[in-house]
């Protein structure tokens, strides 16, 4: 239940944000969305199991499902790598809230 | 043929692309951007000989167990595929390579890793490494798409970026719901349940919705007719050939293998065909570029090829196939040769453009052919593909195939009117006196007088050239693909030989 709310919350504030003008904002507004996809995966993993997922070590019963955990990672690791990228556009465009153009080096006309 | 060989259609773009970064040569970077595609182009043809005795091969990674192991699978329809895009990548990696776009900073790496990517979403048969494969795809096509094209495109950019990473997080939402409904992510997997439960068919909607997202298909094609055009030619060229052509095969795979009958919200598919090919055509009324139009008649051709999954018979899948590739291969053509031609004239405008058809003879009997083929006239391969399709929609039995044959006929009518606006534009009117040329400098030098001598090199025309060939061939030429295309449908709908290679056992 809490993680269903969690994932609510994360979205709702993921959207607030990705609706707003500023490229900064929507980045942050897409981290939320995507840590409420990481909540999302975590959940369909039966989040009652807590054990760590080493054969040896945990009764079978209790041990985690390790997929979605590596699902996770996955996720992680794309979203932060485009994430930077996202950054480093909103520096590199223009500033959302006037007209001006982004400096290219190329000539052109307004 | 031991089917650990297919991991070198990933492996080898994957390495080539990490040697472009080492070994910066010239010669060395074109040399690998040429073979790479060509040596997928062969491997595809190989397995598509080989097919014809052995439907299914399939390889579990690292030799674990069947059906726990990431398998990478091939049939009739992925080594379709790869030939295909294969060939239209080669074809536009020859375009970058001729304008001198290659030079730009690591574009020969991306191009081959986006490759790998493309290569990779065909041949897995596990869901989430579908997902991965896609985001290996779509990375690099985000720095592409910052490196080429008009200023415009830093703004376009970012929305690109954004909405495919929120498409790529309802993938992967969507593929969570399907682990936690099926308890398995993989395809054959998930087949092999036999039932569908509400729970799985939800989850699987959500993941198709983030495939056609991917695909471009309406409502949700606004991010690619704005993106695409404002990258460079040859770049749009290449996305057009790879990018949205794997979100539909993915909605081919997917769909066809979870459900294996029409889903009960099959109507959903019939609604948005006809939103897509309408839509994409009215709207290319409002454009006033080139190549804007021609986005617009990429998205109309998503509409088309969703016609075989939303009719679902092995007819509307084959004839579907058939103008997967068509559109492929009519695309890239029409678009390196609108390329080739911004390229000389240094716009698409219409404004800026006019009566290029006494200028430019070769360019224009390449643009008549292309857009016939667009719109489905003879001698293209576009008669056989819409057709078919009209065809296998009226030997259908389903609800919605008498609407869908009324959009198709209606789509290519104004279709049709979209694209004479688009060619009496550029093509008839006054002669220009006078151009914008490329200026290495500043990028758009200023106006300048347009003398005779002015005219699209042939080396420019070639790849354009080569694709628009291949389409005409298609026509003549159409009885060589069909078979492939009919055995490709029956693998969709007769799945046993699939879950066969991939579990081991039925």
């Amino acid at each position: 239940m809490i993680l269903a709310v969690t994932v609510g919350v994360l979205t709702a504030g993921g959207v607030y944000l990705l609706l707003q003008r500023s490229m900064v904002r929507a980045v942050f507004g897409l981290t939320l969305i995507s840590h409420a996809a990481n909540f999302a995966l975590l959940a369909s993993g039966v989040p009652a199991w807590r054990g760590e997922p080493l054969a040896d070590r945990t009764d079978i019963a209790v041990a985690a499902d390790p997929l979605p955990q590596a699902f996770v990672l996955t996720a992680i690791v794309i979203t932060l790598a485009v994430t930077i990228f996202m950054l480093a556009m909103a520096v590199l465009g223009h500033d959302d809230d006037q007209y001006r153009t982004p400096e290219t080096g190329e000539a052109h006309q307004q | 043929m031991n089917p650990a060989l297919l991991l070198l259609i990933i492996a080898v773009p994957l390495f080539a692309s990490a040697m472009t970064v080492i070994i910066r040569a010239r010669v060395f970077e074109r040399a690998l951007l040429l073979a790479v595609p060509v040596f997928v182009f062969v491997f595809g043809i190989v397995l598509l000989v080989y097919h014809q005795q052995v439907p299914v091969i399939a390889h579990s990674v690292g030799g674990y167990e069947d059906g726990l192991a990431i398998p990478f699978v091939s049939d009739t329809f992925t080594a379709l595929m790869l030939t295909v895009t294969s060939l239209a990548a080669f074809v536009c990696c020859l375009f970058l390579i001729t304008t001198g776009e290659d030079q730009y900073r690591f574009v020969p790496s991306l191009v081959l890793m986006m490759l790998s990517g493309v290569y990779g979403a065909f041949l897995t048969g596990d869901l989430f490494n579908l997902f991965v494969f896609i985001e290996v795809m779509v990375l690099p096509s985000y720095a592409l798409i910052a490196v080429t094209g008009t200023w415009r495109r830093l703004g376009v950019g970012r929305m690109f970026v954004i909405v495919n990473l929120l498409i790529s997080t309802i993938l992967v939402i969507g593929v969570g719901f399907v682990y936690g409904a099926a308890g398995t992510v993989n395809i054959a997997g998930i087949a092999a349940i036999g039932h569908v439960s509400p729970q799985l068919s939800l989850a699987v909607g959500f993941v198709l919705v983030a495939f056609l997202g991917k695909a471009g298909a309406a409502p949700m094609h606004g991010w690619l007719i704005r993106s695409y055009p404002n990258t460079s030619a040859g770049m749009m060229a290449l996305f057009s050939a790879l990018h949205t052509k794997v979100g539909l095969y993915a909605v081919y795979r997917v769909y066809t293998a979870v459900f294996g009958q029409p889903a009960p919200w099959a109507w959903v598919l019939v609604a948005l065909v006809v939103l897509t090919i309408l839509l994409s055509v009215i709207s290319a009324f409002g454009e006033h570029r080139a190549r804007n139009v021609l986005a617009f008649t990429m998205s109309n051709g998503v509409g088309h090829i969703l016609i075989g999954v939303a009719l679902m018979t092995a007819a509307a899948l084959s004839a579907g196939m058939y103008y997967l590739i068509h559109h492929i291969i009519t695309m890239a053509g029409l678009l390196l040769v609108l390329g080739a031609i911004e390229q000389t004239y240094g716009t698409g405008a219409f404004k800026k453009l006019s009566g290029l058809a006494r200028r430019e003879k070769p360019a224009t009997v390449l643009m008549v052919l292309g857009l016939f083929s667009i719109i489905g006239l003879p001698p293209t391969s576009g008669l056989w593909g819409k057709v078919g399709l009209i065809l296998a929609s009226a030997s259908a039995d389903r609800p919605g195939s008498g609407i869908i044959i009324t959009a198709i006929v209606i789509g290519s009518v104004i279709g049709l009117m979209a694209l004479q606006r688009m060619w009496s534009n550029t093509f008839w009117g006054k002669d220009m006196t006078i151009y914008h040329p490329d200026s290495k400098q500043t990028g758009r030098a200023p106006a300048t007088e347009l003398t005779d001598d002015v005219r699209i090199p042939n080396r420019l025309l070639m790849p354009g050239a080569i694709m628009i060939a291949v389409s005409v061939f298609l026509f003549f030429g159409a009885q060589l693909v069909i078979p492939f295309t009919q055995r490709a449908a029956e693998g969709l709908l007769n799945i046993t030989p699939y879950l066969e290679a991939v579990l081991g056992h039925v």
